[in-house]
């Protein structure tokens, strides 16, 4: 047991075009039978947290019907457990969040109301699975006021100039942050996840907005490196990251899941990742069904070809279809003697007998929720 | 206080199950697993959530930790409620005495304080050992309509079979004449399903009748039916011929995992409307490497499989190694069937670990079976119709 609560700011961003246009990347479908926050959740449940404040944006009602009680990750207590925090409007709040400290402002009295000691803020435009109570364990023994989660996983670095950067020294130390340089400078890239003390947390947004800031790492924690007003330590996550700000990083994301390692990684039956049950029965392979290299999750029923591919639950692949190279969300239907590579298919997409959809695997498609082709 | 139920479920789940072996050496029969990701007391408790009945006493006794764990709170099920919900009963002390359950009637009898809690009009009494999906608001409203004192659900089975089950004997209009259990000679083929209905004030006088009778078993089938019978009272049959196994012996417990291989599926569990409910493991997703080849099979969520699955059924977090051959079987939760095994016509429970070259099974003959937790050492063999345990 540790005296350390989460609070998951959802990404309000839509970078994953189609995939995006009816929900927050936060309720974005992953890793074949979850959701991008599923990965959070559950970290945080397994580094022994009971209490998880969500913050919401723009289009949270799949996410909210999603997390329902909280119970699918034991966070359905009385007292503790999954607060919902979406955007109202009063006298004094505006509605929709402008950014992380417009949504802790209008939830001060939620997190005043609230007794961990600690606070695990994590945004929500990354999969990784973490340990948070390493995180903790470091932030306590640094004395740190503020910890940066990081990485050096290669493939988020080169993932585009939308990152922020941290220079840490061999203490652990931050020493500089860089925010969106068209050229990183620094090899670490900080995971839009900190540890603080609630208390200070509540106290520097506070004080920020009173000053017209409205940027948590541009504003406070940039200012407070250069006036040392702030210990900043980071910690680094050692596991696989991938940063989902683009459809090809969310196919990549899901493709590097064949991989063993990766697999293990991620799906550690000592921390297992919960999500949302469905009831499904187990996947079932008919007597012509050849199926190499590819995830599948329960309630698929497979007559056909499926290589180096994703299957959500409930996938139909019908007698002659070839699905090769391709994510297919929940329910897809594709009809017999079909031809799918490199594509991403939404949920609920039917593909009629005799369609070919091949795109490069340098650009691949995604077809929309419930579209019939 | 609790509010009145129409409808309390009583799910006899105490008995041992002996006639499955070693799979019930350190687990109740209702706690085996089935199909890949479900234990057979889903089917009977998920019927009650699809049918309204949110008021369910189990019944354990028998090895019960791995059911209570099971059970739990009931939220699989949607059974966790405030009035209501799933309740666990295991025998209990009392002032005076205190004992095990001696037979079905007298488990319900112990537990009549439970029941009398919902004040309700009829009480259902099911057992934990068959495979079917069945809306028993369907027979609750058959009950009612007929006025019936006990409804008893029946199903035709083939003639040769007969004399194996309890056989009701009717009349026209459905109306029980007669109860034979497992007759010689049967005059009917309407077997017993071990589902009941009964209005509770009849039940509760029955029971109470039947706890005096120092010559009773104490059961519902060879004593509180046939008294029933015997007095005259309105007992009617209720004809249900959708899907139902019996999986009380390691024969049709390992066929009714066979009958979710063919197609059509003989019991739809893709209904979404039906949703036949497990407890969630938090296992990923099932992966299935570039050299494996699986036809004709059930895999479930965590599933590893690079070598060779041929008409079988793997269960949640099952591992086939490459170089490893399962041929019509059963592999229960976790089990790991190592490089070059060979595993057929097989029921291999949960955490066993099948090594490398080990065969288990033939291609025909008997069901073979390797109990919970056991390791098959390297190259060893399990015979057809051989029952392996761990030590």
């Amino acid at each position: 047991m540790n005296d350390m609560m989460g609070l998951i700011y959802t990404t309000a961003v839509d970078s994953l075009g189609e995939l995006t246009t009816q929900r927050g990347t936060a309720a974005v479908p992953v890793c074949a039978r979850y959701r991008v926050i599923d990965f959070m959740l559950s970290s945080l449940v397994s580094s022994g947290a009971r209490n998880v404040g969500i913050i919401m944006q723009k289009n949270y009602h799949s996410l909210m019907e999603h997390l329902g009680s909280g119970k699918e990750w034991d966070l359905h207590g009385k007292n503790q457990g999954l607060a919902i925090l979406p955007p109202f409007l009063t006298r004094d709040n505006v509605g929709v969040y402008g950014g992380f400290m417009d949504a802790v402002k209008s939830n001060l009295t939620y997190l005043r109301q609230c007794r961990e000691r600690y606070v695990l803020v994590t945004e929500t435009g990354m999969v990784y699975s973490a340990r948070y109570d390493d995180m903790l364990k470091q932030h306590v023994k640094t004395g740190a006021d503020v910890t940066l989660m990081y990485t050096d996983d290669p493939g988020v670095v080169r993932s585009g100039n939308s990152g922020r950067y941290l220079d840490v020294d061999v203490s652990g130390r931050v020493k500089d942050i860089e925010v969106e340089p068209s050229l990183a400078h620094y090899r670490n890239t900080f995971m839009e996840c900190f540890l603080i003390r609630r208390e200070l947390l509540i106290d520097l947004v506070d004080r920020a907005l009173a000053r017209a800031q409205h940027h948590f790492v541009r504003d406070v924690l940039i200012g407070a490196l250069r006036d040392g007003s702030l210990k900043v330590y980071g910690w680094h996550n050692p596991g696989k990251v991938w940063k989902l700000d683009s459809v090809q990083a969310y196919f990549n994301c899901s493709m590097d899941l064949l991989k063993p390692d990766v697999r293990k990684e991620l799906f550690n039956t000592e921390r297992p990742v919960w999500g949302k049950q469905r009831d499904d029965m187990p996947t079932r392979y008919s007597p012509n069904a050849v199926v190499k290299n590819s995830l599948l999750a329960d309630g698929c029923v497979i007559e056909g070809t499926v290589e180096n591919s994703i299957l959500f639950r409930g996938v139909r692949v019908q007698k002659g279809a070839v699905v090769r190279n391709a994510i297919v969300l929940q329910d897809g239907y594709i009809m017999s003697n079909t031809h799918l590579e490199c594509c991403i298919l939404d949920k609920g997409v039917i593909v009629r007998e005799g369609t070919k959809l091949i795109a490069p695997a340098t650009y691949p498609t995604v077809i929309g929720k419930n579209m019939i082709i | 206080m609790l509010h009145k139920k129409q409808c309390v479920a009583m799910l006899l789940a105490g008995g041992q199950g002996s006639r499955l072996g070693v799979l019930t050496k350190n687990m109740a029969k209702p706690a085996v697993p089935f199909g890949g990701k479900y234990r057979i007391i889903d089917f009977p408790l998920s019927n009650c959530a699809n049918s309204a009945i949110d008021t369910v006493g189990v019944l354990t006794q028998y090895r019960p930790l791995e059911l209570n764990a099971y059970i739990g709170s009931g939220a699989p099920w949607d059974l966790d409620l405030n009035n209501g919900g799933v309740c666990v009963l295991p025998p209990y002390q009392t002032g005076a005495s205190g004992e095990w359950y001696s037979g079905t009637a007298n488990a319900i009898y112990q537990n009549m304080p439970f029941i009398q809690q919902y004040d309700p009009d009829y009480v259902l009494v099911l057992s934990g050992d068959h495979i079917y999906k069945m809306d028993y608001a369907a027979m609750l409203r058959y009950h009612i309509e007929k006025g019936a004192d006990t409804t008893i659900a029946v199903r035709q089975v083939p003639w040769e079979e007969a004399s194996r089950f309890g056989i009701m004997n009717t009349d026209e209009e459905d109306r029980i004449l007669e109860f034979e259990e497992k007759p010689k000679q049967p005059k009917s083929n309407n077997a017993s399903m071990g589902v009941y209905v009964f209005t509770w004030k009849v039940l509760k006088e029955y029971l109470t009748r039947d706890e005096a009778d120092p010559n009773s078993h104490k059961d519902f089938g060879k004593n509180v039916i046939p008294a029933m019978l015997g007095d005259g009272l309105k007992m009617y049959a209720f004809s249900f011929n959708d899907y139902w196994k019996d999986v009380g012996t390691i024969e049709s417990l390992w066929e009714a995992n066979m009958d979710l291989l063919t197609t059509p599926l003989p019991i739809d569990l893709h209904d979404k409307k039906w949703r036949v409910f497990a407890r969630n493991v938090g296992a990923g997703p099932q992966y299935v490497s570039e050299t494996a080849e699986i036809d004709n099979s059930l895999i479930s969520e965590g599933c590893e499989v690079c070598g060779k699955v041929h008409h079988s059924i793997l269960s949640t977090g099952v591992v086939v190694e490459e170089g490893a051959e399962v041929v019509d079987s059963v592999i229960m939760p976790g089990s790991r069937i190592c490089a070059g095994a060979k595993v057929y016509r097989a029921i291999v429970a949960e955490n066993v670990v099948i090594s490398e070259n080990a065969v288990v099974g033939a291609a025909d003959g008997d069901i073979a079976v390797v109990g919970n937790n056991t390791v098959v050492p390297q190259g060893d063999t399990v015979n057809p119709g051989e029952q392996r345990a761990a030590e």
